[in-house]
């Protein structure tokens, strides 16, 4: 056998692989989009079917009508998007004065930011919400967002850029041209951070959004869940409705199908700089 | 313009001392290069005018004010950096008019002000272009143009030219030179190239190890170096050195393999001492002192040929202004000019007036 076919050959059996795991991975995903369509009788069938044989909307009138499913879509999002806006700023600043201002104190500081990362959010989970409790932020979005304001990973992130890609010479010529320290950290800095801040942006959000354990246990009203935990709430309350939860998982992964069409780039960029999804 | 001054200058980096009281004075309008090994603290004189690194002790004057307290921004003072230093976010036209619109200036004044200096330095069609879209030459212009612009009492050059090809260093060298003349402010220029320090400045300061060895016009140094440091540095290709002895009451300088050169004239030499010798001083032919030295290298450029020889079991350096024809190994007489000859102290290094 020559080289050329042996190259085919491995190729073929590549793609064939890489197209087994694909299914594999799109079956799950897809089920749980025809579930929805599926009617209660159908859902029982065995073996399942993967196209419903009577698709309806039954389902989703009933999720919309019966849940608050937009509210806590609604809720989900503005959580998400107020992490993301307080990530992007802390880390933006944190992480430019930990690589542009290497004072001893500062580098302490940024070791402390760091050790943070190692410890589990469920070591600190019930303390915390003690504290939130004090504070009277139970279910609301300002308790939600304790713990949702400072991403450790996100300064490093941020640090390690404007090492790499920010020389010093630029912010000393700003300095002799004229401008303040706040200037050029805003006119500067930022503009030249646009990439990496990005990729944060995406990773805080998905952060946020796919938070399960903090939100369920500081939001104990039915009105204030986020998206999450209004999903875990149908296999009590409604005792497993597989439909009515297959199509409020459906519905949910619009926005996030449709962030991540929007932001393809900006996400491999986060995941490949992170090495880590959640 | 002004007149910069430069007082018993100390700078240190925690328990190390970079600069160890250095004082020299930059006339107005005058080119001042400062050159020197690196490491020798030359980039710290220039950060500390700039007012990037703070003053240990000692005094910086631009004009008539202290300026050691003075913030960066109100020194009025512009600086180009190694690596140009260019916003990398911004256009052309919006780098040269940065420090013009944190002025607050007028949008149409800081248009005329960019325009004017693009077509001094010739990038007045590159306005639109990102400093990425740019040759290194380009580049180089535009941080040159960012620092004209504002028309600063005081020019820094940080080795400006040091990340360009050797063509374009030449072409570079010209123009700055060029703009000098024509704008006529007072400039600082940090270079580790003492061909750069010779050929564009008006004044010269030779700095090692965060001393200020000499400071002299450009052949002065070349002509009367004070010690061998500023004797080898100067020049290249360098001078080469020999240890040699005098004999009291002799007229003869002894090298170490025993030759014997004429010593030059209205010279009280005895004992041990060290001769330079610059490598275009050494002829083939003529009136002079006369040595065999062994060829060890032989470089032709077409013009003149380089000899690498060994003479007293140093190595120096021959220039000579024509073509020779020599194998590696033979053994040539040279003549040198005895008033030529370089006389310095072996303990001191301090040139002997001769």
């Amino acid at each position: 056998m020559s080289a050329t076919d042996r190259a085919r050959r491995t190729n073929f059996l590549l793609d064939v692989t890489l197209f087994v795991i694909c299914i594999l991975l799109l079956t799950p995903l897809i089920l749980l989009i025809a579930n929805g369509f599926k009617t209660p009788q159908e859902m029982l069938v065995w073996p399942p079917t993967l196209f419903p044989k009577d698709p309806t909307l039954e389902n989703f009138h009933k999720v919309f009508t019966e849940t608050p499913l937009l509210r806590w879509m609604l809720n989900s999002f503005l959580f998400a998007i107020l992490s993301t806006v307080a990530i992007v700023a802390t880390s933006a600043l944190a992480g430019y004065i930990i690589g542009k201002f290497p004072f001893r104190t500062i580098n302490i500081i940024f070791i402390l930011f760091l050790a943070t990362a190692i410890i589990p959010f469920e070591v600190y989970m019930i303390p915390l919400y003690f504290q939130v409790k004090a504070l009277g932020l139970l279910n609301s979005v300002g308790g939600l967002l304790v713990g949702y304001l400072v991403m450790s990973f996100g300064i490093f992130l941020i640090r390690q850029n404007v090492i790499a890609s920010i020389p010093d010479e630029l912010l000393e010529a700003a300095r002799i041209d004229g401008a303040g320290e706040l200037w050029i950290f805003w006119y500067v800095v930022l503009p030249l951070l646009r990439g990496p801040l990005a990729a944060l942006a995406v990773l805080a959000f998905f952060q946020a959004w796919t938070a399960f354990a903090w939100p369920i246990i500081v939001m104990t009203r039915k009105k204030s869940f986020t998206i999450e935990v209004g999903l875990a709430n149908f296999q009590s309350a409604y005792t497993v409705d597989l439909s009515l939860l297959s199509a409020a998982s459906a519905a949910v992964m619009v926005p996030s199908v449709l962030a991540f069409v929007l932001l393809r780039r900006n996400f491999v960029e986060g995941i490949a700089a992170s090495g880590m999804k959640e | 313009m002004a007149t910069v001054e430069i007082k018993e200058l100390h700078k240190s980096f925690g328990d190390v001392e970079i600069l160890h009281g250095i004082s020299f004075t930059i006339p107005d309008g005058a080119f001042v290069a400062l050159v020197g090994p690196s490491g020798c603290g030359k980039s710290t004189i220039l950060r500390l005018i700039a007012g990037l690194e703070e003053i240990t002790s000692g005094e910086i004057h631009i004009g008539d004010n202290i300026i050691n307290d003075v913030e960066p921004k109100n020194r009025n003072i512009a600086m180009v950096f190694q690596n140009y230093a260019l916003y990398p976010h911004l256009t052309v036209a919006q780098n040269m008019g940065f420090s013009l619109k944190l002025l607050k200036k007028s949008k149409a004044e800081i248009e005329r002000a960019v325009q004017h200096t693009a077509e001094i330095l010739g990038v007045n069609k590159l306005l639109h272009r990102l400093p990425k879209q740019l040759s290194g030459g380009q580049r180089q212009r535009v941080a040159m143009g960012r620092a004209i612009v504002r028309k600063p009492q005081v020019f820094l050059f940080d080795e400006p030219l040091s990340n360009l090809d050797a063509k374009l260093r030449v072409q570079m060298r010209a123009e700055l030179k060029a703009l000098h003349r024509r704008l006529a402010t007072t400039t600082v220029y940090v270079t580790h190239d003492q061909i750069e320090a010779m050929t564009m400045a008006d004044i010269v300061v030779v700095m090692r190890n965060g001393n200020v060895e000499q400071v002299g016009r450009p052949l002065e140094l070349y002509d009367k170096p004070v010690n061998q440091f500023v004797a080898g540095f100067i020049g290249s290709p360098a001078m080469g050195f020999l240890p040699a002895t005098t004999k009291v009451g002799s007229s003869e300088m002894v090298l170490s393999d025993g030759q014997v050169l004429s010593k030059p004239t209205c010279t009280a030499l005895d004992g041990g001492y060290i001769i330079g010798l610059r490598p275009e001083h050494i002829q083939l032919g003529g009136n002079g002192a006369s040595f065999k030295a062994t060829i060890e290298a032989s470089e032709q450029t077409g013009s003149e040929t380089l000899l690498l020889a060994r003479l007293a079991d140093q190595e120096i350096t021959i220039l000579l202004r024509e073509r020779f024809d020599t194998t590696i190994g033979d053994v040539h007489t040279f003549v040198i000019d005895p008033t030529a000859v370089q006389v310095f102290d072996s303990k001191t290094g301090a040139r002997l007036e001769t």
